[in-house]
């Protein structure tokens, strides 16, 4: 099984990688036979998406089965999984019901009002940051992050001078940008090497050694 | 009494608000209730999008007209995927757990080649290009521009190439056991410390705006519910 799954992995990752390289004229047949792999790939991702939410879906039922501490949140979790589900593949997702109650009732407010919570840890941790490590990287961090504020707000008197018309535009544009694309090219390296690995049959996340 | 629509998605989104905000005093039930609620509900929201836009349109709705028309010779591109679905599915059961790995050493080796071409063309040369491209016609330029392009661009330049150092992490072993990095390296890696922490403090200030953006909508999406409860808009 291990050299089979090996076998399938490089196989289709080399076609999908030529359906990009070579080209149009002289390969026609090519990209269709990427575009058709491709395909393939999102059917079968949408599989795997299904198996998650049945994994969640038994993962949190055992837990109410074994009356688990906190198993009362778990039966609300399913409730609110089998009530979606259900709804949805019945009036479709797109339902003016499933809109309004379960997409702005539900979804919408609670992942604003994480993000909204997000301001108070962020500054929670801005103010640990300075207290725990007030190393170059912190104080680079913590001062940039200070400027690009005293740029951006609006003060009862005016906008402080320099701030937002120089310094933040240099600060955020020049100074910082060369800092992310550094780390831009770096997550860019990482990632082709990740791919590479795993077509050459160094890494094996499906299984296997 | 007749309950609109509207009025129930308010009266919603102020109790999943309120309950979720309930977590500044500290973690507490409500928070749990509304944070679990929040993982069933939209796992089976993204369930049915999935099912609804991406296997009914790709998998079983071509498949019922193949049925239908009796014409199974344009089966043999749907046989792969109901293939790979049928050993997927194998991941329910424990004891035939392993054939899936079929399944998902395909979905790693396409999304390993994808993955390739994205960090290629989206990532490393787009940004490699900017980095170069920003001293383009410089030379033409009036001196003072060109002064202004050459200094940002340095400092662009300098930025890029001291944050790479900065996660190189080749090092030579010294007599004793220990490890460590060439001098030059050492001194561009210092020098990138500063440029990636002023990145990721550029970033902390992106999300942090994004955040108290989203924070102060939801208060005013509390008060304006209640106002217009109350009759006062």
């Amino acid at each position: 099984m291990r050299v089979i799954t090996a076998v399938i992995a490089i196989a289709f990752g080399v076609l999908v990688l030529l359906g990009y390289f070579l080209p149009q004229e002289l390969f026609p047949n090519a990209a269709g036979l990427q575009a058709v792999l491709l395909d393939w790939a999102v059917i079968l991702a949408a599989a795997a998406a299904l198996i998650g939410v049945f994994n969640l879906f038994s993962v949190h039922t055992e837990k109410i089965r074994r009356r688990k501490k906190d198993g009362i949140y778990s039966a609300l979790l399913v409730m609110g999984l089998i009530a979606a589900f259900t709804l949805g593949l019945f009036l479709k997702p797109q339902h003016i019901l499933m809109q309004s109650i379960l997409l702005e009732g539900i979804i919408i407010p609670v992942e604003a009002s994480l993000m909204g919570l997000l301001a108070v840890s962020l500054l929670y941790a801005a103010v640990r940051l300075l207290r725990r490590r007030a190393d170059l990287m912190g104080v680079a961090f913590i001062a940039t992050a200070a400027l690009i504020f005293l740029g951006s707000i609006t003060l009862p008197f005016g906008d402080l001078p320099l701030f937002g018309t120089l310094i933040r535009p240099w600060v955020s544009q020049v100074w910082a940008l060369g800092g992310a694309r550094g780390i831009l090219i770096g997550v860019g390296l990482g990632a082709l090497l990740t791919g590479l690995r795993v077509l050459f049959g160094m890494d094996r996340p499906y299984g296997g050694k | 009494m007749i309950f609109s629509l509207d009025l129930v998605t308010g009266a919603l989104s102020l109790l999943f608000t309120v309950m979720i905000l309930s977590y500044l005093i500290g973690d507490n039930p409500l928070f749990k209730v509304a944070v679990y609620l929040f993982v069933g509900v939209a796992s089976g929201y993204a369930a049915t999008i999935v099912i609804w836009q991406v296997l009914m349109p790709k998998l079983f709705l071509p498949t019922w007209n193949i049925i239908q028309t009796g014409d199974y010779s344009r089966m043999i591109l749907l046989a792969a995927p109901w293939l790979g679905f049928a050993f997927i599915l194998m991941k329910i059961s424990p004891r035939l757990a392993g054939t899936a790995r079929i399944t998902m050493a395909y979905l790693v080796g396409v999304g390993a080649a994808v993955t390739i071409v994205g960090a290629l063309t989206g990532t490393i040369i787009p940004q490699i290009e900017a980095t170069v491209n920003f001293f383009d016609g410089a030379i033409s330029k009036p001196a003072d521009q060109m002064l202004e392009i050459a200094l940002s661009g340095g400092v662009i330049l300098l930025g890029t190439v001291t944050s790479l150092a900065y996660f190189h992490f080749g090092a030579r072993q010294k007599p004793d056991g220990s490890a460590k990095r060439a001098g030059v390296i050492n001194l561009l890696a210092w020098v990138g410390r500063v440029f990636i922490g002023s990145a990721l403090g550029a970033v902390f200030a992106g999300v942090y705006a994004a955040a108290l953006t989203a924070l102060i909508e939801r208060i005013a999406s509390i008060v304006g519910f209640l106002m217009s409860i109350f009759g006062r808009s």
